[in-house]
Protein backbone atom coordinates (compact mmCIF):
# COMPACT_ATOMS: atom_id res chain seq x y z
CA UNK A 1 0.00 0.00 0.00
CA UNK A 2 2.72 2.48 0.91
CA UNK A 3 4.92 3.82 -1.81
CA UNK A 4 7.96 4.11 0.42
CA UNK A 5 8.67 7.71 -0.37
CA UNK A 6 11.32 9.30 1.78
CA UNK A 7 10.07 9.41 5.37
CA UNK A 8 10.84 13.01 6.18
CA UNK A 9 8.60 14.14 3.34
CA UNK A 10 5.54 12.16 4.47
CA UNK A 11 3.11 14.23 6.49
CA UNK A 12 0.63 11.42 7.04
CA UNK A 13 -0.48 8.05 5.88
CA UNK A 14 -3.97 6.56 5.68
CA UNK A 15 -4.61 3.41 7.66
CA UNK A 16 -7.72 1.30 7.85
CA UNK A 17 -9.03 0.96 11.39
CA UNK A 18 -11.96 -0.49 13.30
CA UNK A 19 -12.53 1.45 16.49
CA UNK A 20 -15.18 0.61 19.04
CA UNK A 21 -17.87 3.29 18.80
CA UNK A 22 -20.96 4.00 20.81
CA UNK A 23 -24.11 4.41 18.76
CA UNK A 24 -26.79 6.61 20.27
CA UNK A 25 -30.04 5.40 18.77
CA UNK A 26 -32.58 8.20 18.86
CA UNK A 27 -36.22 7.29 19.31
CA UNK A 28 -37.26 10.89 19.86
CA UNK A 29 -36.33 13.97 17.87
CA UNK A 30 -37.19 16.33 20.73
CA UNK A 31 -33.97 17.91 22.05
CA UNK A 32 -35.63 18.76 25.39
CA UNK A 33 -36.66 15.17 25.99
CA UNK A 34 -33.17 14.00 25.08
CA UNK A 35 -31.67 16.55 27.44
CA UNK A 36 -33.77 15.42 30.39
CA UNK A 37 -33.02 11.75 29.89
CA UNK A 38 -29.32 12.35 29.25
CA UNK A 39 -29.04 14.28 32.50
CA UNK A 40 -30.45 11.22 34.28
CA UNK A 41 -27.96 8.91 32.60
CA UNK A 42 -25.04 11.20 33.41
CA UNK A 43 -25.84 11.13 37.11
CA UNK A 44 -26.08 7.32 37.00
CA UNK A 45 -22.73 6.70 35.33
CA UNK A 46 -20.71 9.89 35.06
CA UNK A 47 -17.60 7.90 34.12
CA UNK A 48 -19.12 7.04 30.75
CA UNK A 49 -19.61 10.68 29.78
CA UNK A 50 -16.02 11.83 29.31
CA UNK A 51 -16.16 13.40 25.86
CA UNK A 52 -17.15 9.99 24.54
CA UNK A 53 -17.46 9.99 20.74
CA UNK A 54 -20.88 8.82 19.58
CA UNK A 55 -22.62 8.14 16.30
CA UNK A 56 -26.17 9.47 16.29
CA UNK A 57 -28.42 6.91 14.69
CA UNK A 58 -31.65 8.46 13.38
CA UNK A 59 -32.88 5.41 11.50
CA UNK A 60 -35.85 4.95 13.83
CA UNK A 61 -37.07 8.51 13.30
CA UNK A 62 -39.61 9.21 10.60
CA UNK A 63 -39.13 13.01 10.47
CA UNK A 64 -37.37 14.17 7.30
CA UNK A 65 -36.06 17.28 9.08
CA UNK A 66 -34.31 17.18 12.45
CA UNK A 67 -33.11 19.85 14.88
CA UNK A 68 -29.69 18.25 14.50
CA UNK A 69 -27.77 21.27 15.69
CA UNK A 70 -29.72 21.44 18.95
CA UNK A 71 -29.45 17.70 19.53
CA UNK A 72 -25.67 17.92 19.05
CA UNK A 73 -25.49 20.84 21.48
CA UNK A 74 -27.41 18.81 24.09
CA UNK A 75 -24.97 15.91 23.61
CA UNK A 76 -21.92 18.14 23.94
CA UNK A 77 -23.34 19.77 27.07
CA UNK A 78 -23.38 16.27 28.59
CA UNK A 79 -19.87 15.42 27.43
CA UNK A 80 -20.83 13.28 24.48
CA UNK A 81 -19.12 14.15 21.21
CA UNK A 82 -21.26 13.43 18.16
CA UNK A 83 -18.88 12.54 15.34
CA UNK A 84 -21.30 11.29 12.73
CA UNK A 85 -24.93 10.62 11.90
CA UNK A 86 -26.27 7.32 10.65
CA UNK A 87 -29.37 7.09 8.49
CA UNK A 88 -32.03 9.69 7.84
CA UNK A 89 -33.30 11.39 4.72
CA UNK A 90 -31.34 13.68 2.43
CA UNK A 91 -31.96 16.89 4.47
CA UNK A 92 -30.50 15.13 7.51
CA UNK A 93 -27.44 14.15 5.50
CA UNK A 94 -27.00 17.72 4.30
CA UNK A 95 -27.32 19.24 7.76
CA UNK A 96 -24.90 16.64 9.20
CA UNK A 97 -22.33 17.72 6.63
CA UNK A 98 -23.06 21.37 7.33
CA UNK A 99 -22.34 20.72 11.02
CA UNK A 100 -19.02 19.10 10.16
CA UNK A 101 -20.27 15.59 11.01
CA UNK A 102 -19.81 12.48 8.95
CA UNK A 103 -22.79 10.61 7.50
CA UNK A 104 -23.25 6.84 7.31
CA UNK A 105 -25.94 5.07 5.33
CA UNK A 106 -28.58 3.23 7.41
CA UNK A 107 -27.32 0.01 8.91
CA UNK A 108 -29.51 -2.48 6.99
CA UNK A 109 -28.42 -1.11 3.68
CA UNK A 110 -24.76 -1.28 4.61
CA UNK A 111 -24.98 -4.85 5.84
CA UNK A 112 -26.66 -5.88 2.63
CA UNK A 113 -23.89 -4.24 0.62
CA UNK A 114 -21.22 -6.03 2.61
CA UNK A 115 -22.97 -9.35 2.20
CA UNK A 116 -23.25 -9.01 -1.50
CA UNK A 117 -19.61 -8.01 -1.70
CA UNK A 118 -18.40 -10.91 0.40
CA UNK A 119 -20.54 -13.34 -1.53
CA UNK A 120 -18.98 -12.26 -4.74
CA UNK A 121 -15.47 -12.70 -3.35
CA UNK A 122 -13.69 -16.04 -3.53
CA UNK A 123 -12.99 -17.58 -0.11
CA UNK A 124 -9.26 -16.80 -0.05
CA UNK A 125 -9.80 -13.13 -0.69
CA UNK A 126 -12.19 -12.49 2.17
CA UNK A 127 -11.21 -9.25 3.87
CA UNK A 128 -9.10 -10.04 6.92
CA UNK A 129 -10.53 -9.15 10.31
CA UNK A 130 -9.20 -6.23 12.36
CA UNK A 131 -5.41 -5.92 12.10
CA UNK A 132 -3.39 -7.74 14.74
CA UNK A 133 -2.57 -5.67 17.81
CA UNK A 134 -5.88 -3.89 17.81
CA UNK A 135 -8.36 -5.14 20.36
CA UNK A 136 -11.67 -6.02 18.73
CA UNK A 137 -13.49 -5.42 22.04
CA UNK A 138 -13.30 -2.45 24.34
CA UNK A 139 -11.30 -3.44 27.41
CA UNK A 140 -11.01 -0.83 30.09
CA UNK A 141 -8.33 -0.04 32.63
CA UNK A 142 -9.31 1.94 35.71
CA UNK A 143 -6.40 3.39 37.67
CA UNK A 144 -6.96 4.08 41.35
CA UNK A 145 -9.51 3.15 43.95
CA UNK A 146 -13.15 2.63 42.99
CA UNK A 147 -14.94 4.31 45.85
CA UNK A 148 -18.28 3.74 47.58
CA UNK A 149 -21.15 4.83 45.34
CA UNK A 150 -19.08 4.69 42.16
CA UNK A 151 -19.80 2.33 39.31
CA UNK A 152 -17.16 1.43 36.75
CA UNK A 153 -18.08 -0.71 33.79
CA UNK A 154 -16.61 -2.15 30.63
CA UNK A 155 -19.78 -3.01 28.75
CA UNK A 156 -18.17 -5.23 26.13
CA UNK A 157 -14.69 -6.25 27.23
CA UNK A 158 -12.62 -6.87 30.34
CA UNK A 159 -12.38 -4.45 33.21
CA UNK A 160 -8.99 -4.10 34.89
CA UNK A 161 -8.86 -2.15 38.15
CA UNK A 162 -5.39 -1.07 39.27
CA UNK A 163 -6.41 -0.40 42.85
CA UNK A 164 -9.08 -1.53 45.25
CA UNK A 165 -12.85 -1.68 44.86
CA UNK A 166 -14.26 -0.40 48.14
CA UNK A 167 -17.44 -1.44 49.91
CA UNK A 168 -20.47 0.14 48.27
CA UNK A 169 -18.77 0.36 44.87
CA UNK A 170 -19.71 -1.73 41.85
CA UNK A 171 -17.59 -2.97 38.95
CA UNK A 172 -19.16 -4.58 35.87
CA UNK A 173 -17.82 -6.10 32.69
CA UNK A 174 -19.12 -7.94 29.68
CA UNK A 175 -15.93 -9.99 29.97
CA UNK A 176 -13.65 -10.61 32.94
CA UNK A 177 -13.12 -8.43 35.99
CA UNK A 178 -9.57 -8.14 37.33
CA UNK A 179 -8.90 -6.28 40.56
CA UNK A 180 -5.27 -5.75 41.47
CA UNK A 181 -6.10 -4.77 45.02
CA UNK A 182 -8.76 -5.58 47.58
CA UNK A 183 -12.25 -6.34 46.25
CA UNK A 184 -14.66 -5.14 48.94
CA UNK A 185 -17.59 -4.03 46.77
CA UNK A 186 -19.70 -5.81 44.15
CA UNK A 187 -18.16 -7.39 41.08
CA UNK A 188 -20.24 -8.59 38.12
CA UNK A 189 -18.56 -10.26 35.16
CA UNK A 190 -20.13 -11.65 31.99
CA UNK A 191 -23.06 -9.28 32.33
CA UNK A 192 -24.31 -10.16 28.83
CA UNK A 193 -24.30 -13.85 29.67
CA UNK A 194 -20.72 -14.86 28.84
CA UNK A 195 -20.33 -18.04 30.89
CA UNK A 196 -16.58 -18.14 30.35
CA UNK A 197 -16.02 -14.84 32.13
CA UNK A 198 -14.28 -14.80 35.48
CA UNK A 199 -13.41 -12.52 38.39
CA UNK A 200 -9.85 -12.27 39.65
CA UNK A 201 -8.70 -10.32 42.68
CA UNK A 202 -5.81 -10.02 45.09
CA UNK A 203 -7.84 -9.79 48.27
CA UNK A 204 -11.38 -11.08 48.48
CA UNK A 205 -13.91 -9.31 50.70
CA UNK A 206 -16.57 -8.88 48.01
CA UNK A 207 -20.13 -7.96 48.97
CA UNK A 208 -21.34 -9.78 45.89
CA UNK A 209 -19.78 -11.83 43.10
CA UNK A 210 -21.78 -12.45 39.94
CA UNK A 211 -20.94 -14.37 36.78
CA UNK A 212 -23.40 -14.40 33.89
CA UNK A 213 -26.28 -13.75 36.28
CA UNK A 214 -25.32 -16.36 38.88
CA UNK A 215 -24.23 -14.82 42.13
CA UNK A 216 -22.78 -15.37 45.57
CA UNK A 217 -23.15 -12.98 48.50
CA UNK A 218 -20.46 -12.33 51.08
CA UNK A 219 -22.42 -14.59 53.46
CA UNK A 220 -22.17 -17.52 51.04
CA UNK A 221 -18.41 -17.28 50.62
CA UNK A 222 -16.20 -19.69 52.55
CA UNK A 223 -14.68 -17.50 55.31
CA UNK A 224 -11.32 -19.18 54.78
CA UNK A 225 -11.09 -17.60 51.35
CA UNK A 226 -11.70 -14.08 52.63
CA UNK A 227 -8.65 -11.87 52.39
CA UNK A 228 -6.88 -14.19 49.95
CA UNK A 229 -6.10 -13.91 46.25
CA UNK A 230 -8.74 -15.82 44.29
CA UNK A 231 -10.22 -16.58 40.90
CA UNK A 232 -13.93 -17.07 40.43
CA UNK A 233 -15.28 -19.24 37.62
CA UNK A 234 -18.67 -20.57 36.66
CA UNK A 235 -19.02 -24.30 37.15
CA UNK A 236 -22.46 -25.78 36.35
CA UNK A 237 -24.31 -22.59 37.32
CA UNK A 238 -22.34 -22.47 40.55
CA UNK A 239 -19.64 -19.94 41.33
CA UNK A 240 -16.40 -21.78 42.07
CA UNK A 241 -13.90 -19.75 44.08
CA UNK A 242 -10.34 -21.04 44.05
CA UNK A 243 -6.94 -19.66 45.03
CA UNK A 244 -5.49 -17.47 42.30
CA UNK A 245 -2.29 -19.49 41.95
CA UNK B 1 -4.77 33.97 45.73
CA UNK B 2 -6.14 32.08 48.68
CA UNK B 3 -6.29 28.34 48.91
CA UNK B 4 -9.81 27.03 49.38
CA UNK B 5 -9.93 24.13 51.84
CA UNK B 6 -13.16 22.20 52.40
CA UNK B 7 -13.64 20.28 55.63
CA UNK B 8 -16.04 17.46 54.81
CA UNK B 9 -16.96 13.89 55.80
CA UNK B 10 -20.29 12.68 54.49
CA UNK B 11 -21.28 11.42 57.92
CA UNK B 12 -22.57 13.79 60.56
CA UNK B 13 -21.20 14.23 64.05
CA UNK B 14 -17.63 13.21 63.28
CA UNK B 15 -16.12 16.61 64.03
CA UNK B 16 -16.27 18.65 60.84
CA UNK B 17 -17.18 21.95 62.45
CA UNK B 18 -14.80 21.42 65.38
CA UNK B 19 -12.03 20.65 62.89
CA UNK B 20 -12.88 23.56 60.58
CA UNK B 21 -12.81 25.97 63.56
CA UNK B 22 -9.61 24.45 64.95
CA UNK B 23 -7.80 24.43 61.60
CA UNK B 24 -8.88 27.97 60.69
CA UNK B 25 -7.75 29.18 64.13
CA UNK B 26 -4.45 27.33 63.74
CA UNK B 27 -3.83 28.88 60.32
CA UNK B 28 -4.57 32.37 61.66
CA UNK B 29 -2.26 31.75 64.64
CA UNK B 30 0.46 30.99 62.10
CA UNK B 31 -0.08 34.44 60.60
CA UNK B 32 -2.20 33.38 57.63
CA UNK B 33 -5.14 35.61 56.83
CA UNK B 34 -8.01 33.16 57.11
CA UNK B 35 -11.77 33.14 56.76
CA UNK B 36 -13.94 30.20 57.78
CA UNK B 37 -17.36 29.84 56.13
CA UNK B 38 -20.30 27.88 57.53
CA UNK B 39 -22.07 26.09 54.66
CA UNK B 40 -24.52 24.31 56.94
CA UNK B 41 -27.45 26.57 56.08
CA UNK B 42 -30.36 25.92 58.44
CA UNK B 43 -28.21 24.18 61.07
CA UNK B 44 -25.84 26.97 61.97
CA UNK B 45 -23.16 25.74 64.39
CA UNK B 46 -19.81 27.24 63.49
CA UNK B 47 -20.57 30.56 65.21
CA UNK B 48 -21.19 28.67 68.48
CA UNK B 49 -17.92 26.76 68.23
CA UNK B 50 -16.10 29.99 67.40
CA UNK B 51 -17.86 31.81 70.24
CA UNK B 52 -19.28 34.61 68.12
CA UNK B 53 -22.98 33.67 68.05
CA UNK B 54 -23.98 36.93 69.70
CA UNK B 55 -22.36 39.02 67.04
CA UNK B 56 -24.09 37.55 63.99
CA UNK B 57 -26.05 40.18 62.04
CA UNK B 58 -25.86 39.13 58.41
CA UNK B 59 -24.98 35.72 57.00
CA UNK B 60 -23.80 33.91 53.89
CA UNK B 61 -27.30 33.81 52.36
CA UNK B 62 -27.76 37.56 52.84
CA UNK B 63 -24.50 38.08 50.96
CA UNK B 64 -25.44 35.67 48.17
CA UNK B 65 -28.81 37.35 47.74
CA UNK B 66 -27.28 40.82 47.72
CA UNK B 67 -28.93 41.95 50.96
CA UNK B 68 -25.62 42.63 52.67
CA UNK B 69 -21.99 43.16 51.73
CA UNK B 70 -19.30 40.64 52.58
CA UNK B 71 -17.65 43.02 55.03
CA UNK B 72 -20.94 43.49 56.86
CA UNK B 73 -21.48 39.76 57.22
CA UNK B 74 -17.96 38.70 58.17
CA UNK B 75 -17.23 38.63 61.90
CA UNK B 76 -13.74 39.40 63.09
CA UNK B 77 -12.47 36.88 65.65
CA UNK B 78 -11.76 38.47 69.04
CA UNK B 79 -8.90 36.16 69.98
CA UNK B 80 -6.79 35.99 66.83
CA UNK B 81 -5.99 38.67 64.31
CA UNK B 82 -6.32 37.59 60.70
CA UNK B 83 -9.32 35.35 61.43
CA UNK B 84 -12.82 36.00 60.12
CA UNK B 85 -16.02 33.98 60.32
CA UNK B 86 -18.80 34.01 57.73
CA UNK B 87 -21.82 32.45 59.44
CA UNK B 88 -24.63 30.46 57.84
CA UNK B 89 -28.27 31.41 57.96
CA UNK B 90 -30.35 29.59 60.56
CA UNK B 91 -33.74 30.49 59.13
CA UNK B 92 -33.19 29.42 55.50
CA UNK B 93 -32.42 26.07 53.96
CA UNK B 94 -29.76 24.81 51.60
CA UNK B 95 -31.81 25.58 48.48
CA UNK B 96 -31.01 29.24 49.12
CA UNK B 97 -27.40 28.49 48.15
CA UNK B 98 -26.71 29.02 44.46
CA UNK B 99 -23.60 27.92 42.62
CA UNK B 100 -23.12 31.36 41.09
CA UNK B 101 -23.60 33.07 44.45
CA UNK B 102 -21.08 30.81 46.18
CA UNK B 103 -18.61 31.31 43.36
CA UNK B 104 -18.93 35.08 43.60
CA UNK B 105 -18.38 35.08 47.36
CA UNK B 106 -15.36 32.76 47.08
CA UNK B 107 -13.87 34.78 44.21
CA UNK B 108 -13.99 37.92 46.33
CA UNK B 109 -12.59 36.22 49.42
CA UNK B 110 -9.70 34.53 47.60
CA UNK B 111 -8.41 37.96 46.60
CA UNK B 112 -8.12 39.20 50.19
CA UNK B 113 -7.25 36.08 52.17
CA UNK B 114 -4.55 33.40 52.31
CA UNK B 115 -6.93 30.60 53.28
CA UNK B 116 -10.66 30.10 52.87
CA UNK B 117 -11.90 27.21 55.02
CA UNK B 118 -15.34 25.85 54.06
CA UNK B 119 -17.18 23.95 56.78
CA UNK B 120 -19.35 21.47 54.88
CA UNK B 121 -22.71 20.18 56.10
CA UNK B 122 -23.14 16.42 56.52
CA UNK B 123 -24.59 14.39 53.67
CA UNK B 124 -23.88 14.42 49.97
CA UNK B 125 -26.63 16.77 48.84
CA UNK B 126 -26.60 20.32 47.56
CA UNK B 127 -25.04 21.99 50.60
CA UNK B 128 -22.17 19.52 50.80
CA UNK B 129 -21.63 19.57 47.03
CA UNK B 130 -21.47 23.37 46.90
CA UNK B 131 -19.09 23.47 49.88
CA UNK B 132 -16.65 21.20 48.03
CA UNK B 133 -17.23 22.35 44.44
CA UNK B 134 -14.65 25.17 44.33
CA UNK B 135 -12.12 23.57 46.71
CA UNK B 136 -8.40 23.28 46.05
CA UNK B 137 -7.82 20.97 48.99
CA UNK B 138 -10.07 18.79 51.09
CA UNK B 139 -9.75 17.64 54.66
CA UNK B 140 -11.84 14.48 55.00
CA UNK B 141 -12.77 14.00 58.64
CA UNK B 142 -13.17 10.36 59.61
CA UNK B 143 -13.90 8.56 62.88
CA UNK B 144 -12.40 5.13 63.50
CA UNK B 145 -15.62 3.31 62.75
CA UNK B 146 -16.86 1.40 59.72
CA UNK B 147 -19.78 3.66 58.78
CA UNK B 148 -17.70 6.82 58.93
CA UNK B 149 -15.01 5.26 56.73
CA UNK B 150 -17.65 4.18 54.21
CA UNK B 151 -19.12 7.70 54.05
CA UNK B 152 -15.67 9.26 53.70
CA UNK B 153 -15.00 6.90 50.82
CA UNK B 154 -18.18 8.12 49.15
CA UNK B 155 -17.16 11.76 49.65
CA UNK B 156 -13.73 11.03 48.14
CA UNK B 157 -15.50 9.70 45.07
CA UNK B 158 -17.45 12.95 44.79
CA UNK B 159 -14.30 15.04 45.29
CA UNK B 160 -12.85 13.22 42.32
CA UNK B 161 -15.85 13.87 40.08
CA UNK B 162 -18.18 16.62 41.31
CA UNK B 163 -15.76 19.49 41.83
CA UNK B 164 -14.74 22.32 39.56
CA UNK B 165 -11.22 20.91 39.33
CA UNK B 166 -12.56 17.51 38.27
CA UNK B 167 -15.09 18.91 35.81
CA UNK B 168 -12.60 21.25 34.17
CA UNK B 169 -9.88 18.62 34.04
CA UNK B 170 -7.46 20.59 36.23
CA UNK B 171 -5.15 19.06 38.85
CA UNK B 172 -7.39 17.07 41.19
CA UNK B 173 -8.44 18.37 44.60
CA UNK B 174 -5.65 17.56 47.08
CA UNK B 175 -7.21 15.12 49.56
CA UNK B 176 -6.12 14.83 53.19
CA UNK B 177 -7.35 12.36 55.78
CA UNK B 178 -8.01 13.69 59.29
CA UNK B 179 -8.88 11.00 61.82
CA UNK B 180 -10.72 12.33 64.85
CA UNK B 181 -11.93 10.83 68.14
CA UNK B 182 -9.15 8.25 68.00
CA UNK B 183 -8.84 6.29 71.21
CA UNK B 184 -5.69 4.12 71.17
CA UNK B 185 -6.91 2.08 74.12
CA UNK B 186 -10.15 1.09 72.41
CA UNK B 187 -8.24 0.44 69.19
CA UNK B 188 -6.03 -1.96 71.16
CA UNK B 189 -9.13 -3.74 72.43
CA UNK B 190 -10.47 -4.03 68.89
CA UNK B 191 -13.46 -1.74 69.53
CA UNK B 192 -12.25 0.76 66.96
CA UNK B 193 -10.68 0.51 63.55
CA UNK B 194 -6.97 1.16 63.68
CA UNK B 195 -5.10 3.82 61.81
CA UNK B 196 -3.57 1.46 59.27
CA UNK B 197 -6.92 -0.12 58.32
CA UNK B 198 -8.52 3.28 57.73
CA UNK B 199 -5.58 4.43 55.63
CA UNK B 200 -5.60 1.23 53.63
CA UNK B 201 -9.27 1.53 52.73
CA UNK B 202 -9.26 5.25 51.94
CA UNK B 203 -5.72 5.28 50.49
CA UNK B 204 -5.11 9.00 50.86
CA UNK B 205 -2.48 10.99 52.70
CA UNK B 206 -2.94 11.30 56.50
CA UNK B 207 -2.78 14.94 57.57
CA UNK B 208 -3.52 14.46 61.24
CA UNK B 209 -4.87 12.32 64.04
CA UNK B 210 -6.89 13.90 66.83
CA UNK B 211 -7.22 11.78 69.96
CA UNK B 212 -10.54 11.43 71.76
CA UNK B 213 -10.31 14.15 74.35
CA UNK B 214 -12.43 15.88 76.96
CA UNK B 215 -10.89 19.12 75.83
CA UNK B 216 -12.89 19.02 72.56
CA UNK B 217 -16.32 18.97 74.19
CA UNK B 218 -15.28 21.61 76.69
CA UNK B 219 -13.94 23.81 73.91
CA UNK B 220 -17.17 23.46 71.92
CA UNK B 221 -19.34 24.42 74.84
CA UNK B 222 -17.17 27.38 75.75
CA UNK B 223 -16.99 28.60 72.17
CA UNK B 224 -13.21 28.55 72.14
CA UNK B 225 -11.64 26.50 69.32
CA UNK B 226 -9.61 23.69 70.85
CA UNK B 227 -6.45 24.92 69.12
CA UNK B 228 -6.24 27.58 71.86
CA UNK B 229 -6.04 24.85 74.51
CA UNK B 230 -2.37 24.12 74.08
CA UNK B 231 -2.23 21.99 77.23
CA UNK B 232 -4.64 19.46 75.72
CA UNK B 233 -3.55 16.62 73.44
CA UNK B 234 -6.33 17.48 70.96
CA UNK B 235 -5.19 21.11 70.79
CA UNK B 236 -1.61 20.02 70.12
CA UNK B 237 -2.77 17.52 67.53
CA UNK B 238 -4.61 20.27 65.63
CA UNK B 239 -1.49 22.45 65.72
CA UNK B 240 0.46 19.53 64.20
CA UNK B 241 -2.27 19.14 61.57
CA UNK B 242 -2.05 22.81 60.60
CA UNK B 243 1.73 22.58 60.33
CA UNK B 244 1.38 19.63 57.96
CA UNK B 245 -1.19 21.55 55.91
CA UNK B 246 1.46 24.26 55.59
CA UNK B 247 3.83 21.66 54.20
CA UNK B 248 5.90 20.84 57.28
CA UNK B 249 7.00 17.33 58.11
CA UNK B 250 5.78 16.63 61.65
CA UNK B 251 5.89 13.14 63.19
CA UNK B 252 2.55 11.61 64.22
CA UNK B 253 1.64 11.75 67.91
CA UNK B 254 -1.12 10.36 70.16
CA UNK B 255 -1.69 7.23 68.09
CA UNK B 256 -0.09 4.75 70.45
CA UNK B 257 -1.55 3.52 73.67
CA UNK B 258 0.51 4.82 76.61
CA UNK B 259 -1.45 4.14 79.72
CA UNK B 260 0.19 6.49 82.17
CA UNK B 261 0.82 9.51 80.07
CA UNK B 262 -2.66 9.36 78.56
CA UNK B 263 -4.33 9.16 81.95
CA UNK B 264 -2.27 11.99 83.32
CA UNK B 265 -3.15 14.09 80.29
CA UNK B 266 -6.84 13.37 80.67
CA UNK B 267 -6.87 14.16 84.39
CA UNK B 268 -4.56 17.10 83.93
CA UNK B 269 -6.95 18.45 81.32
CA UNK B 270 -10.05 17.65 83.35
CA UNK B 271 -9.03 19.70 86.36
CA UNK B 272 -8.24 22.90 84.65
Amino acid sequence: MSLNVDRAGTAFSFKGGMLPMTVMELTSADPEQIREQLAGKVSQSPAFFQHTPVVLSVEKLAEPHLALERICAVCRAHKLLPVAVRGGADPVKQSAWALGLGWFPPQEERVRNLESVSRSLPEEELPSPAPAGMAPVANRIHRGTVRSGQQVSAAEGDLIVLGSVNAGAEVLAGGNVHVYGALRGRALAGIHGDREAGIFCHELHAELLSLAGNYKRLEDIDPQLLGTAVQVRLNDDQLAIAPLV
Amino acid sequence: MAKIIVVTSGKGGVGKTTSAAAIATGLALRGKKTVVIDFDVGLRNLDLIMGCERRVVYDLINVIQGEAGLNQAMIRDKRVDNLHILPASQTRDKDALSAEGVEKVLDTLTKDFDYVVCDSPAGIERGAQLAMYYADEAVVVTNPEVSSVRDSDRILGLLGSKTRRAEQGQDPVKEHLLITRYDPERVNHGDMLNLEDIQEILSINLIGLIPESEAVLRASNQGVPVTHDQKSDAGQAYVDTVSRLLGEDIPLRFHEYQKKSLLSRVFGGGRR
